[in-house]
């Protein structure tokens, strides 16, 4: 009987328990979908590195390693394998548009594909094995032939085969492409065989790719007495596709560690709030059964089960909720489809979730035993008695003079606040999570536009990018520069207080490449030192005497920092040509920026690939774009609905508790509209007072999350005045919506029955 | 002169199999100024009708003049002005807002009434001048009772609406407040209309109207009405 009593109860408060039922499920769906997306990141690249070898370290050479050096190192102790490496960017031939990274690994126990269509690998094979994806979005079947072209040489042969690989799981043309573009650009994998018939004693490997447990330092020491001489070393780490991809799944911790936070414990407030509410209100029932017989133990079990059943069928929908947001992220045709190429898409759930849901569930059912417990104390009579607010006393804020003049509604709802406290700082706590996820959510897209534009307009000042052949001489490229008018780059590893940085030296006298400063402002770097990015601005201040060393060299320069400037990707110290030319520390030039278009600029030997425009480039980011824009229109759904379920339960349940008290106005002579606005009133002054803390809060989130983004972006935060305002307006709305939703249905108060009985 | 007038008028809860006629073509006529007594047992349909006078209901069937006015056919607005204007309430449980301080529980009707009368006035005509800020929790069921009448006396009504105003007091706080509520009314003017089941108030009556079964019985005037001290409890 008690259980038809439940599932009737939980009509008669249908309200209540569909929010509760949708804050639970909420609230465990972001919590599993964030954590699943993170585990589920680790887990399939790292299954996905260890299926195809990828390599731990990369040691590079611009001389090339013989097969000595590479024996050596293979020799060291730790070391478990080692090959020779080639990895080179070559154009399409016939279509300069298209690009190719074109990879050897010489013994093929490191760096390897996973080969998923054609012939196997094999050594002394003449052909490709091509990336699947690039095959795809450009018609590439198995047993076509491809004509690849570096610098004056052609390179053909069939399709062997398709594959993925480790080594391109992020598959980026440089690091001015944000998201892989499989249209433009792509892998393959030759034989050495092959490698060796094309060139002959001209093979080169300028890289050792290993596989090895120790540590980076450890390890370049052991390379440096094994080949006798300094080498760069690179850990997987510092690596773009490693870093990239944990820094994904750290991204989905930092959210995992978050969002679910703040719906978690809006969802348990709720359900603390609404149980005790509940139970107040069937106060008299407990007391009825009681009365009849009924042990509280009995009672105590039934309505404890309310808990269960809601954190029951919230948990439910949440788990559904919580694969479906992990699968929509991570699936091979989501938002992490279009980012990584990889063969496994499985969701994993990490096992710490479990106890927590657990956890989750025995606290609501906690919640729903407290409540009732509170209402059982004292005898049956006692019991019966319906049950009593607090009293209300004047508070600090009504002793104010101004307040002796307030009009009735005034203190009508300011004393509603205070006697409903629980209540009061729930809607609060609805409003502020709202406009937390609102700020936070299309603040992002402010900071991300004006980090496009920077991009684009500010520091890219320039119509096409040329990227030089590591073979062309200096010389020959400057001449190029000032025959395009250009501004040139060179950019080498270098080690700075031990970590692998970039160091990038510009020539940008034609104002093609600017420089921002902290504040995004235009700057300039000047002649007389060093200038740091934003993340390593803490390692030293300006006038200090910094030290790196380049790799492959014995040299270690001593430099003076002269300011910091925003870097927008890597992690680099800048200095200008003249200076690099003062303190003497050896470069290659590779890119020289333009703004004669791509297409008037004829073929040259010192090319890499064709000349690229800068639209072309800055198109890469739009897939990135699409999938922040994604995630903001998530946020913002997330907020309104947040808003919506919380404010609404809570105005439902105030208006229930109030409801002998519109009542009585309205037996007085009150009109609909005049009750409404007293409904709606107060909560747009809570509403007023959740924005006015909610604003500061989602700004300090999103700064928190732009620092927690740091390894990735240099991003400054940025709010424009519409994002204030639309934040504002839509909270303001949302509460205004619901109010009124509220508000309506005061239209239906029973005046007869709500008077009757006491209070 | 007529104040009040019910014209062939019926309330019917629910339909069908669970139709139940609260009231039956009742005609009543109620004259001002005076103090009028409907009395019956429970589920006769008194409280229907005071409900359906104060404009808290409104009847299925017929036409109820008040000041030769048919609230019969109003709705929303309308019928919330005149429940603003033409009558005041005074329940058997008090019905004060519990976060409004006594002086504001009464001056909240100057909110929506035109003629409202001066507040403190009024409270300080009930007695409670030293209790103007204190909550309705912090008061006996009788002081909460005269501020009640305080505040229906505040709007300045025609008539005054009790619904079993001692149900919930003690015999000696019931008289105390009868009383106050009788020579305020006389002071004001004002028609008094009360419902109870309680036999004794109806001594005290010009007019005592009986209802059973949702039709009226009687309708009697007193010539000699005790007075409340006179009626043995």
């Amino acid at each position: 009987m008690l259980i038809r009593k439940l599932f009737r109860t939980a009509w008669q408060y249908r309200a209540q328990f569909l929010s509760m039922v949708i804050m639970v499920a909420v609230g465990i769906g972001v919590f599993l979908g964030f954590n699943i997306e993170w585990k589920s990141i680790e887990s399939d690249v790292l299954g996905f590195f260890g299926k195809t070898n990828y390599a731990d370290f990369r040691l590079y050479s611009e001389t090339g390693f013989s097969e000595e050096d590479v024996r050596k190192i293979r020799e060291i102790d730790g070391v478990d394998e080692a090959t020779r490496f080639l990895s080179v960017v070559v154009s399409v031939k016939n279509d300069d548009r298209k690009t190719l990274t074109l990879h050897v690994s010489e013994d093929y126990t490191v760096s390897t594909m996973l080969i998923t269509a054609g012939r196997e690998y094999d050594p002394e094979a003449d052909g490709f094995w091509l990336s699947d994806r690039y095959a795809e979005a450009n018609g590439v079947r198995v047993g076509d032939t491809l004509t690849l072209t570096y610098m004056n040489l052609e390179i053909s042969g069939e399709v062997l085969g398709l594959a993925k690989a480790g080594e391109e799981m992020i598959c980026v043309a440089g690091e001015n492409q944000l998201m892989p573009d499989y249209k433009t650009h792509g892998f393959a994998y030759i034989a050495p065989a092959k490698y060796a018939a094309l060139l002959g004693p001209m093979a080169v490997y300028p890289q050792v790719n290993a596989l090895s447990g120790m540590k980076k330092a450890d390890l370049e020491e052991a390379v440096k007495t094994a080949l006798g001489r300094t080498t760069m070393v690179v850990a997987k780490t510092e690596d773009m596709v490693y870093s990239e991809a944990m820094g994904e799944s750290e991204e989905g911790k930092t959210m995992g560690s978050i969002l679910p936070v703040l719906f978690l414990a809006i969802a348990v407030l709720t359900m603390t709030t609404t149980m005790h509410r509940i139970a107040a209100n069937e106060k008299v029932q407990i007391g009825t059964l009681k009365a009849l017989g009924f042990k509280d133990r009995r009672i105590l079990a039934h309505y404890t089960s309310y808990g269960l059943v809601i954190g029951l069928v919230g948990s439910a929908v949440g788990v559904g909720l919580g694969y479906f947001i992990a699968w929509f992220i991570m699936n091979p045709n989501g938002m992490m489809g279009t980012y990584f190429d990889m063969d496994r898409w499985a969701l994993v759930m990490p096992a710490f979730c479990v106890p927590v849901i657990l956890l989750t569930n025995a606290f609501l059912v906690f919640i729903g035993f407290l409540s009732v417990k509170k209402m059982l104390r004292g005898t049956a009579a006692e019991t019966l008695r319906p049950y009593q607010p607090k009293t209300v006393k004047k508070s600090l804020i009504e002793r104010m003079p101004i307040m002796e003049k307030r009009s009735f509604g005034t203190k009508w709802n300011l004393r509603d606040v205070m006697r409903h406290k629980a209540r009061s700082a729930m809607t609060l706590v609805g409003v502020l999570g709202c406009m937390v996820l609102l700020v936070g959510g299309i603040g992002m897209k402010d900071t991300m536009d004006s980090f496009m534009r920077i991009l684009g307009d500010d520091i890219s000042n320039y119509e096409t990018r040329v990227t030089i052949a590591d073979s062309a001489p200096n010389a020959e490229t400057l001449a190029l520069a000032e025959e395009l008018n250009g501004d040139w780059q060179a950019t080498a590893g270098v080690s700075y207080r031990g970590d692998t940085v970039m160091l990038n030296i510009y020539d940008a006298s034609h104002g093609k490449i600017r420089f921002v400063d902290r504040n995004n402002k235009l700057m300039n770097l000047t002649d007389d030192g060093v200038y740091l990015c934003l993340r390593l601005k803490d390692t030293a201040k300006v006038g200090d005497i910094i030290e790196f060393s380049p790799y492959g060299s014995e040299e270690t320069y001593r430099v003076r920092v002269a300011g910091y400037t925003r870097s927008v990707m890597t992690e680099c110290i800048s200095m200008t040509a003249a200076y690099a030319e003062e303190i003497g520390v050896p470069y290659h030039i590779g890119s020289v920026f333009t703004d004669t278009p791509a297409g008037e600029i004829g073929e040259s030997p010192l090319f890499a690939g064709a000349p690229q425009a800068k639209a072309k480039i800055l198109d890469t980011y739009e897939g990135f774009m699409e999938i922040m824009n994604l995630m903001i229109a998530v946020l913002v759904v997330a907020a309104v609905v947040l808003g919506i379920v919380v404010l609404y339960n809570l105005g439902v349940m105030s208006y229930v508790e109030r409801y002998r008290e519109l009542a009585t106005l309205k037996v007085l002579g009150f009109r609909d509209r005049q009750i409404g606005r007293l409904l709606i009133s107060q909560n747009i002054w809570l509403t007023l007072v959740g924005v006015l803390i909610g604003l500061p809060a989602g700004v300090g989130v999103l700064q928190w999350l732009l620092v927690a983004l740091a390894s990735e972006y240099e991003l400054k935060l940025v709010l424009g005045p519409l994002t204030y305002l639309v934040s504002v307006g839509l909270t303001f709305g949302v509460s205004t919506a619901v109010g009124l939703m509220v508000a309506r249905k005061n239209r239906k108060i029973n005046m007869v029955e709500a008077l009757k009985g006491a209070e | 002169m007529a104040i009040v007038e019910f014209r062939n008028v019926s309330r019917v809860y629910g339909n069908g199999e669970y139709e139940v006629k609260a009231l039956d073509s009742v005609n009543l006529t109620l004259e001002e100024g005076k103090f009028i007594v409907i009395l019956g047992p429970s589920g006769a349909g008194k409280s229907t009708l005071l409900n359906l006078l104060g404009g808290l209901d409104s009847p299925t069937d017929g036409q109820i003049f008040v000041e030769g006015r048919d609230i019969a056919g109003l709705t929303g607005d309308a019928l919330a002005e005149y429940r603003a204007s033409s009558v005041g309430f005074v329940f058997q449980f008090y019905n004060l807002i519990p976060t409004l301080t006594v002086k504001e529980n009464v001056a909240l009707v100057k909110e929506i009434a035109r003629d409202a009368l001066d507040p403190e006035r009024m409270l300080a005509e009930v007695g409670l001048s030293d209790h103007l800020n204190q909550f309705p929790a912090q008061l006996s069921g009788g002081e909460q009772q005269r501020v009640s009448i305080a505040r229906a006396l505040c709007k300045n009504p025609k008539i005054l609406l009790c619904d079993e105003p001692t149900g919930a007091l003690d015999s000696e706080t019931g008289v105390l407040v009868l009383k106050l509520l009788l020579s305020m009314a006389k002071n004001y003017g004002k028609t008094i209309v009360i419902v109870t089941h309680n036999q004794n108030i109806a001594k005290m009556a010009d007019t005592v109207v009986r209802v059973k079964n949702g039709k009226i019985r009687s309708c009697e005037a007193q010539e000699h009405p005790l007075a409340a001290e006179e009626v043995e409890w």
